[in-house]
């Protein structure tokens, strides 16, 4: 896939995220991600900052496209993106960013994925329930939520996956 | 090279994500105001955690200096005691009778916040008015006149250090020398000026400065420090310059002085002007 690809299907998932965030509201205890996923599979050809600047602008536009406080997604997205490398160094080791291609199931088997986006998810998770409840909810709460929306954010965000897996789809 | 790249690159990251991250609160902070309550409550917890810790490192490495102090302090009220005691044997009346009640109630406290570079310095203390405190009480230490009390809650006092120009303080010029207001000079935490000494006052530059006792916020006789140069003011009085005893920089612990028979003695100066106003008309 070339980059305009690239983009263009990053642009889409955006779009679908704004779309889950209107409308797939289904228990306060879940809420639907697929940004930590998204910007943990950006390509690993972009640096640390140029990787910031996206989830800061992708976090603005969905907090402004979807219901929602202005700048929680941004705020909680902006330290995946700042962990980002040096998580894909622990997990999958320097490769990807030696050989600057994506990170994929086939190459690296599914338990070493899951365990990466599983850790995206979770940083993500703990800082937006935290900023949306804002001290007003009781830990319980808050560790019920956390654990709720990554168990459904992983599966959906595993769906996903393969349509961000640029390298191996070649 | 490839290292000090290394490092910019990192720093240039960090400064970046905090950079995006203060934007993105400002923004959530901005539009939603339990967010805007949550974030300030967290920096007030942080700030007041970090506060108190920097407080117990400093106090903890100025113990040796403090411990000195107490230990001098200990051996002067030894000497005290012995020439009391001496006193009472030689003129054989009992210690009871030689002890002087001044009037005055000793509160010691700890100075948990204070300021030495403005020329209105303040201070914090940690007792208030459950522990007896009440406006206008002095602070002093072994070494000197520190400030007095300006505002009272439950169990903080605020009060203005000596080191503001706005305090005079009513001293000596030796054991029984001439009264005059002392000031800080305004330039150096240890520099104060004794005011309105007349012309015909000899003195020694050495002599030590006491507190004169005519104000009813201090006792008598603390030694404040020792008299230097004077220059003559307008032709009529000297002014003293004087280098104070207490460092005002590392000072932590203090005793608060209550006069208990202030209000009478105020009560009277009253009368005593009512009286004069009267005449007057």
């Amino acid at each position: 896939m070339n980059k305009d690809g690239h983009i263009l299907t990053y642009i889409l998932f955006v779009v679908a995220q704004m779309l889950l965030s209107n409308y797939f509201h289904f228990t306060p205890y879940v809420m639907l991600t697929i940004l930590p996923v998204l910007v943990l599979f950006i390509h690993p050809k972009i640096g640390t900052v140029w990787a910031m600047f996206i989830a800061f602008g992708t976090g603005l536009a969905v907090d402004c496209f979807a219901e929602g406080l202005i700048g929680i997604n941004a705020m909680s997205l902006v330290p995946v993106a700042f962990l980002r490398r040096p998580l894909i160094e622990a997990i999958f080791g320097n490769e990807p960013f030696e050989l600057e291609e994506s990170v994929s199931v086939r190459k690296y088997g599914v338990a070493r994925v899951s365990l990466a986006v599983v850790v995206v998810l979770a940083i993500f998770m703990i800082i937006y329930t935290a900023a949306d409840c804002a001290g007003t909810r009781p830990f319980w709460f808050i560790a019920a939520k956390c654990g709720a929306s990554i168990a459904a954010s992983y599966l959906l965000s595993m769906l996903i996956i393969n349509q961000l897996t640029y390298g191996d789809r070649r | 090279m490839a290292r000090s790249r290394s490092v910019g690159a990192r720093i240039l990251c960090a400064a970046v994500f905090i950079l995006l991250e203060t934007a993105a609160i400002v923004m959530l902070n901005h539009n939603n105001s339990m967010q805007r309550l949550w974030t300030m409550r967290l920096s007030h917890g942080f700030m007041a955690k970090t506060w108190g810790f920097t407080q117990k490192v400093r106090g903890y490495f100025s113990l040796a200096g403090q411990n000195e102090e107490l230990a001098l302090e200990n051996h002067r009220l030894r000497e005290m005691i012995r020439e009391y005691e001496d006193a009472a044997k030689a003129t054989d009346i009992s210690l009871q009778s030689v002890t002087r009640d001044d009037g005055f109630v000793y509160t010691p406290a700890q100075i948990i916040k204070s300021g030495t570079n403005s020329q209105h310095n303040y201070l914090i203390l940690d007792k208030g008015s459950e522990d007896g405190i009440v406006q206008n009480s002095g602070i002093i230490s072994s070494k000197g006149v520190i400030g007095i009390v300006d505002a009272v809650s439950r169990h903080y006092s605020y009060a203005i250090s000596f080191l503001n120009t706005e305090v005079n303080i009513s001293s000596r010029l030796g054991g029984t020398g001439a009264v005059g207001p002392l000031a800080w000079d305004g330039k150096k935490t240890d520099g104060a000026i004794l005011k309105e000494i007349p012309l015909q006052y000899r003195y020694s530059p050495g002599d030590t400065v006491y507190t004169s006792g005519y104000s009813v916020i201090f006792p008598p006789d603390i030694p404040l420090g020792t008299a230097g140069d004077a220059s003559i003011i307008n032709g009529a009085t000297n002014e003293i310059t004087v280098n104070l005893f207490q460092d005002y920089t590392a000072l932590k612990f203090v005793t608060i002085v209550r006069n208990t028979r202030a209000a009478e003695i105020e009560a009277l100066e009253q009368t005593r002007e009512d009286k004069d106003n009267k005449r007057k008309r």
